[in-house]
């Protein structure tokens, strides 16, 4: 029953800084995601934690322990720290049979071969690779592989597991599987697991909670729910879902002494619960936001409805994605497939005002 | 972060103790270089010149001169020719698919291996009837031809890297194969070039074999040979020795520390001539 | 078709030199070629006949097979000790590099040369500073001594190819990916371990072609051992490339001289080749 606590976690490479004044509690059993574009800071910051990157300030400590603290000259070996890592290209030693592999932890360890050899059973049983245990890492499909570099976390039954990115290099029906079965796995053992990944599917199907970072900077950590449905800023809003949440920039400006947005293809009217919080906006300049899928499509002109022209339409099994395009801008509505729309025609795009952001346009927090 | 800081102290010791050890021939030989007879007697060869002295290296390059002209210029163009005729036959033997060009590329493979023993004495021969013996010309010839086995394997190497693709699309456009060696391949190859330059350099000028069959006592008198004369002499002692060795180990030793890398990248290609 | 022709002059140059040329030489071996006329009648094997029944022979090649099973082994390991040494990343790594690396890239004469000098026992820097040092009593002959010279003549060549090693070595540690050493971290595998359990035995490739090139060597290095003893005192320090070097050119025996060439051949080429047929192999894999 393990947490981690990370406070002020700072770390530079020479003049550029990957992880800033970074700070998150991770609770027990919890299954936690780092997620972020690539050069976010995430990677950096598990390798800090498993003890395999030394940060310039801050504090880590695992299971109430401090483990990091460099400014206290506090320092534990990743060898001391029982935690365990399942790296993105698996990092299998090639000269060693699966089982070997496997065994290696406990082997270090100096456990009885008895032991060692029940231990393994054990795991690679769990892990569905039993059959395998003679053969060599170059003799196994990725996915195989993938299990293997697991039972080599899990044999030893250590207090947290990190987790750099595991499945990115599997196929993407492979990569679907996995997501599946690690989460089981994770229903099974209960271990504290730490996890980075830039995908935000993964993210949202994985996670108890998710930390959203970008410039080594956390942006949000809520539940995959509340990152959807109400995100802190314009990063996180754009970065979660997909397709994208459209967002339009606009002005507030006053008609009829009613606030508005002025969109410049329309006006946008708020409704009343949102005008009050909107007369709180500092920014004249704000941004409008709106899922894909909190659309609908008419062939008239309605209130509050944004005249778009039809791009180009992706049919996707059971959705239609169809692309809009107003001016400059571009964005994607989805309907059900049997829509009456044609490539070229021009629609009106409106939006659930209910599930609408508002966005500060200069500082992209949200608002509403 | 694979050793701990009390560890890594011991390595460093560890590192210029070995460091030491290794520059030590060199230090002595230098400093010796540079002592008069006297001093060479009476001082240990570690300490530093008491009296400084370049009449020892002037002796050397007195003696020296014309052998160490004859080397740079037996090796430059051996070089030369080596490496054009590799480059060339790397070309084909990466690019052009025929049968049995494995089979050509293990022909010229195992003339990396030979021992030069096995074929000295036909060589010894051969030189006399084409009335080469003691010349520079033998010399190049010799060393062209036993160069183009390792120059061949460094190209072909090179230019497996270069994408086919690279070779297919100037086809279409309509380049032959003359073209193709001129055009794309030849622009790209300046790397391959300097590694097979520099190593053939280093291989040849420090050959010393060939240049003691080849051209013994004559005009063609390679400096390797001169130099180990100068070691069997009682005229020349220690000090113009050690200055001898450093005249002829100057040119190697400025490609070294200049060019190093591409030799690294000439010894790491598997072969090493001696 | 215009592939075969443009090889053609390499394939005839080569073929001359290296292929014909050593048929050539095992016809020698066959006669009985003495003196500076050459005499070309085929008169079987009494030459390798002669090679069984010739002291200096048995000599040479014990002492090749001393090079090979101590020469060999201390430049590897002495090489994979530097290596490891260097692998994790020192300050000014590249000057101790360049400095391991330097003997390497010279001529045999030059650095014979300059043990020739180191090994003088009166005036030479190793007696010298064993005396200051108040180690006197092991001051030694060193190569004047014909029973350690062959000792210091290994020495010698191991300080001149451990450089090589080094940096095969190094190479092959370094391309084992960061992950797999983290991996290993995490697993609990320090210094020591780390590289016994991880490392090192990555390496089989990098050992094996070093071997193999060292052994050619140990075999058919001329240069350097005629440089600093010239095979003495004595024949304490014969190889066999310096037998036929001495019996063809200073002795004219031209025919026993291809003998004991050939023999040297076959050696090489029972090493050499299955290595060259397991590595094509493997490079399919």
């Amino acid at each position: 029953m393990v947490r981690v606590v990370i406070k002020n976690l700072t770390k530079k490479f020479g003049e550029v800084v990957a992880v800033k004044n970074l700070n998150l509690e991770i609770e027990e059993k919890e299954f936690f995601i780092l997620l972020g574009p690539s050069g976010c800071g995430k990677s950096t910051a598990l390798l800090c934690v498993a003890g395999l990157l030394k940060p310039d300030e801050g504090e880590i400590w695992i299971d109430d322990k401090l483990v990091t603290a460099p400014e206290q000259d506090v320092y534990v070996s990743p060898q001391e720290r029982e935690v365990a890592m399942v790296f993105q290209d698996y990092a299998l030693y090639p000269h060693m049979t699966v089982f070997q592999n496997i065994a290696f932890p406990l082997e270090i360890r100096k456990k009885s071969k008895s032991e060692i050899e029940k231990r393994v059973k054990t795991t690679a049983e769990l892990l569905g690779i039993s059959q395998l245990q003679d053969r060599k890492p170059r003799q196994l499909s990725g996915g195989q592989r993938q299990r293997v570099a697991l039972g080599r976390a899990i044999v030893r039954e250590p207090k947290i597991f990190l987790m750099d990115e595991p499945l990115a290099n599997l196929d993407a029906k492979l990569r679907v599987r996995m997501r599946v079965e690690l989460k089981k796995l994770h229903q099974k053992l209960g271990t504290t697991t730490v996890y980075v990944t830039h995908d935000q599917v993964e993210a949202m199907s994985l996670g108890d909670r998710v930390a959203v970072l970008k410039d080594g900077i956390l942006q949000q950590v809520d539940t995959p729910r509340e990152l959807y449905d109400a995100p802190k800023n314009t990063f996180v809003a754009g970065f979660i879902g997909s397709p994208p949440m459209n967002m339009i920039e606009g002005n507030l400006a006053e008609k009829n002494e009613i606030l508005v947005i002025d969109l410049g293809v329309t006006m946008f009217e708020p409704p009343s619960w949102m005008e009050k919080k909107m007369k709180e906006a500092k920014e004249s300049k704000v941004i409008l936001g709106f899922r894909p899928e909190n659309t609908t499509l008419a062939k008239k002109c309605q209130k509050n409805a944004i005249e778009a022209n039809v791009d180009m339409l992706e049919l996707i099994g059971r959705e239609l994605h169809v692309h809009l395009t107003v001016g400059e801008c571009s964005f994607v509505a989805i309907t059900t497939p049997t829509e009456d729309v044609k490539v070229g025609e021009n629609v009106w795009m409106m939006l659930d005002e209910k599930k609408s952001h508002i966005f500060d346009g200069r500082t992209g927090e949200r608002l509403i | 972060m694979k050793f701990p800081k009390p560890r890594r102290i011991l390595l460093y010791i560890l590192l210029i103790l070995f460091a030491f050890a290794f520059v030590l021939p060199f230090w002595t030989g230098f400093t010796t270089s540079l002592k008069t007879k006297r001093d060479v007697i009476y001082t240990t060869p570690v300490e530093p010149p008491p009296s400084l002295t370049l009449e020892p290296w002037i002796e050397a390059f007195n003696i020296m001169e014309k052998p160490l002209f004859n080397s740079l210029i037996f090796t430059l163009l051996a070089t030369i020719f080596s490496c054009i005729i590799g480059s060339i036959n790397g070309y084909v033997l990466s690019k052009i698919r025929f049968k049995g060009s494995d089979l050509v590329f293990l022909f010229f493979s195992i003339g990396i291996f030979i021992p030069y023993q096995t074929v000295l004495i036909p060589l010894v021969l051969t030189m006399s009837r084409l009335r080469l013996y003691n010349t520079i010309e033998g010399l190049i010839l010799a060393h062209t031809a036993y160069g183009i086995p390792i120059c061949t394997l460094l190209f072909r190497n090179s230019y497996k890297e270069i994408p086919d693709s690279l070779i297919m699309a100037a086809k279409t456009d309509g380049a032959g194969t003359w073209a193709i060696y001129r055009r794309i391949l030849l622009p790209l190859s300046s790397a391959p070039f300097v590694v097979a330059g520099v190593f053939q350099f280093t291989s040849i000028w420090n050959d010393f074999l060939f240049g003691l069959v080849l051209a013994r006592g004559s005009e063609a008198l390679p400096a390797s040979v001169a130099l180990a004369n100068l070691k069997g002499t009682t005229t020349a002692f220690w000090n113009v020795q050690m200055a001898g060795a450093l005249w002829y180990a100057l040119p190697v030793i400025i490609v070294y520390l200049i060019l190093g890398k591409y030799l690294v990248k000439g010894y790491m290609a598997g072969a090493v001539k001696g | 078709m215009t592939a075969v022709l443009i090889l053609l002059p390499s394939v005839l140059l080569v073929g001359y030199f290296v292929y014909a040329s050593i048929g050539w030489n095992v016809v020698v071996s066959l006669s009985n070629w003495e003196g500076l006329e050459p005499r070309y009648g085929i008169v079987g094997f009494p030459r390798y006949a002669e090679l069984l029944n010739d002291p200096v022979f048995w000599i040479s090649l014990k002492n090749n097979l001393l090079l090979i099973l101590l020469f060999v082994p201390s430049s590897i390991l002495l090489g994979l000790f530097l290596a490891i040494l260097l692998d994790v990343k020192v300050r000014a790594e590249g000057v101790f590099r360049t400095v391991y690396l330097l003997p390497f890239a010279l001529s045999f004469v030059i650095t014979a040369s300059l043990w020739a000098w180191m090994y003088d026992p009166e005036v030479g820097v190793l007696n010298i500073l064993l005396e200051n040092v108040g180690l006197g009593f092991l001051k030694s002959g060193w190569v004047t001594d014909s029973s350690i010279a062959m000792y210091c003549v290994i020495l010698a060549l191991t300080w001149q190819f451990s450089g090589y090693t080094m940096l095969v070595f190094l190479a092959g540690l370094r391309s084992i990916p960061e992950s797999q050493v983290m991996a290993a971290e995490v697993d609990g595998a320090y210094g020591f371990s780390l590289y016994r359990r991880i490392m090192i035995p990555q390496l089989k490739s990098s050992v094996l072609a070093v071997f193999v090139i060292l052994m050619v060597f140990a075999l058919k290095g001329f240069d350097f051992i005629y440089i600093l003893t010239g095979g003495g005192p004595g024949y304490s320090t014969f190889v066999l490339p310096l037998e036929m070097f001495r019996e063809t050119f200073s002795m004219t025996h031209f025919a026993y001289g291809a003998a004991i060439a050939t023999v040297l051949f076959v050696i090489v080429m029972l090493i050499v080749v299955p290595y060259l047929y397991m590595s094509s192999r493997r490079r399919e894999e």
